[in-house]
């Protein structure tokens, strides 16, 4: 290593001792000081009181739940819709990214709705859905377990938030694959289901991972604000503006740092998958 | 080691590919009328290494995506030998993008005989085998992207000769590679060839590289293309570009291609 290199390296790990560590503390100084001094929790609660909800995710709050069992509500809420939007996303991409006529058919209609804010189905949802969950679908009126807590709108309205990023990436991907890969497949014999399967989707498998990545950031903020919005019952979201309505601060932002944190942890998550599922982006030949 | 020529008993061999009055032409999509080719003749018997040498831009990949059944002429007449069927046996390898990114070089090799089913243990052997002709058997594990230039096109022709292709179109393989890489594979795809008994086209703009390979080089005017010599080549294999047949050939062919400039 050059003596410059190593400058660089001390450089970069200077800055990340800095973000990481010495300017988070400091801010949180400067908010217990500021919270002590203007002495109104109700409005700007201490970080002590903050961390001590933290410290306690069991504790139930009211008829609300605990921190921990609405933030396992959010999540399951999130993999569920979110993985029917992956499957039918990245299905339709594929078939409206190498079928034209499909694709021509279906554009205008995807145009229209793509724009739509997801949380603005909420009362269609609703409507059309009732309160029903997951487990009446199945014709179980209470299950006693997590899932009574999963109401099929809810799924609708995240489903609709992870389906278009996901949709219009696979086609991009799909519609971007070099037309010499396709010519290549031919003449080595795929079939058409062969080309979907062996060329279209490891082709595309890099948009697509970047859609799936946006699909489930924008999941998480789609379910916190429907759960924040009337009919919601509970969830991390309905605990956050529950906390709110009774003046109970620390408890908001604490389920805002969980939410914070949840949501870089599903996009962590997916970028490590992304990088050791497709090596090969951006280094094509 | 001296080859004998093969191209001279060739002659009595079947037709493999015939194309007679063969014209393509293009339409840019702000309409303009591209004229790619216009009336070419070909005849290429089985077993035939013919290079096909123009200028670049004078439709030559359009001819090669004709005979392999990529794209229809609008007119005249082409017609490949009994044996020979598009997507089946006849194998394509391009300058670029000629490898799969998101496959390994083994599993490149072996595409062609998964999409014929068969078994993962006889395609292995089979790539294995084709591998360490070419000299890639230590990067059967490697990507595409980790390769040198030379070892891609290398694992392109392992990857188009697994499908025991009866013909090979190569377009321009060796266009974008140094002089000493290309002169290796040009030794590397000569032996192959004296040894499979594929027929192969192949395309270049490098009239050095033409006579080097071919059996037998075809020159190709500008747009629109079309044929305007052919030279059988008589040279013994491995060719020596420094006797004087070569050197003599070499200024005839140039001058069939500035000819047809002036």
């Amino acid at each position: 290593m050059s003596k410059e290199e190593l400058r660089n390296k001390n450089a970069s790990y200077r800055s990340k001792l800095l973000g990481w560590t010495i300017l988070p503390v400091t801010l949180l100084l400067i908010w217990q000081v500021a919270a002590k001094y203007l002495n109104q929790p109700w409005i700007f609660p201490p970080v002590t009181s903050v961390i001590e909800q933290l410290a306690h995710p069991f504790r139930q709050h009211y008829a609300s739940g605990s921190l921990l069992s609405n933030t396992l509500i959010s999540l399951l809420r999130v993999l569920l819709g979110f993985s029917l939007a992956a499957v039918a996303g990245v299905t339709l991409g594929i078939v409206m990214g190498s079928i034209r006529i499909i694709r021509s058919a279906l554009e205008p209609i995807v145009e229209i709705l793509r724009p739509l804010c997801p949380i603005a189905w909420l009362p269609f949802a609703i409507a059309i859905f009732k309160l029903k969950t997951l487990p009446q679908l199945f014709g179980i009126k209470y299950s006693r377990t997590i899932f009574d807590q999963i109401q099929l709108g809810m799924i609708f309205v995240i489903f609709v938030g992870g389906f278009f990023p996901v949709l219009t990436n696979t086609l991009d991907g799909v519609t971007g694959v070099r037309r010499n890969y396709l010519l290549l497949a031919k003449t080595l014999g795929a079939t058409r289901r062969q080309t979907f399967l062996h060329v279209y989707l490891p082709a595309a498998m890099p948009m697509i991972l970047t859609g799936l990545r946006q699909g489930i950031g924008l999941c998480w903020f789609v379910i916190i604000a429907a759960e924040m919005m009337t009919g919601s019952e509970s969830g991390i979201g309905y605990l956050l503006i529950y906390a709110s309505d009774n003046s109970a601060m620390d408890i908001v932002i604490a389920a805002m740092l969980i939410i914070g944190s949840i949501g870089a942890l599903l996009s962590f998550a997916m970028r490590r998958m992304m990088c050791s599922a497709v090596r090969w982006h951006g280094k094509e030949v | 080691m001296e080859f004998e020529d093969s191209s001279k008993h060739i002659v009595d061999k079947p037709m493999a590919l015939e194309l007679r009055g063969v014209s393509k032409t293009f339409y840019s999509d702000a309409g303009a009328e591209v004229q790619a080719l216009q009336g070419v003749d070909l005849l290429i018997r089985h077993g035939e290494l013919v290079t096909l040498v123009g200028a670049t831009g004078c439709g030559k990949t359009t001819l090669l995506n004709l005979i392999a059944g990529l794209d229809r002429p609008d007119d005249g007449y082409l017609h490949l030998g009994e044996d020979l069927n598009f997507g089946d046996n006849i194998a394509y390898v391009f300058q670029h993008y000629t490898l799969f990114p998101w496959r390994s070089v083994l599993r490149n090799v072996t595409f062609g005989l998964q999409m014929r089913g068969v078994t993962r243990s006889e395609r292995k052997n089979r790539a294995l085998e084709l591998l360490s002709k070419v000299g890639l058997s230590n990067f059967r594990d490697a990507y595409p992207h980790e390769l040198s230039g030379g070892m891609r096109q290398r694992a392109a022709i392992a990857q188009a000769l697994a499908i025991n292709p009866k013909m090979l179109l190569m377009d321009e393989p060796f266009g974008a590679l140094d002089d000493t890489t290309r002169r290796e594979l040009q030794q590397v795809l000569t032996e192959l060839w004296q040894e499979q008994n594929t027929t192969i086209l192949f395309v270049t703009h490098n009239i050095d590289e033409a006579i080097v390979l071919g059996g037998k080089v075809v020159v190709f005017s500008e747009r629109p293309g079309k044929v305007i010599h052919e030279f059988e080549i008589d040279l013994p294999r491995p060719r020596n570009r420094l006797t004087s047949q070569f050197t003599d050939l070499f200024m005839q062919i140039r001058k069939t291609l500035s000819g047809q400039l002036d």
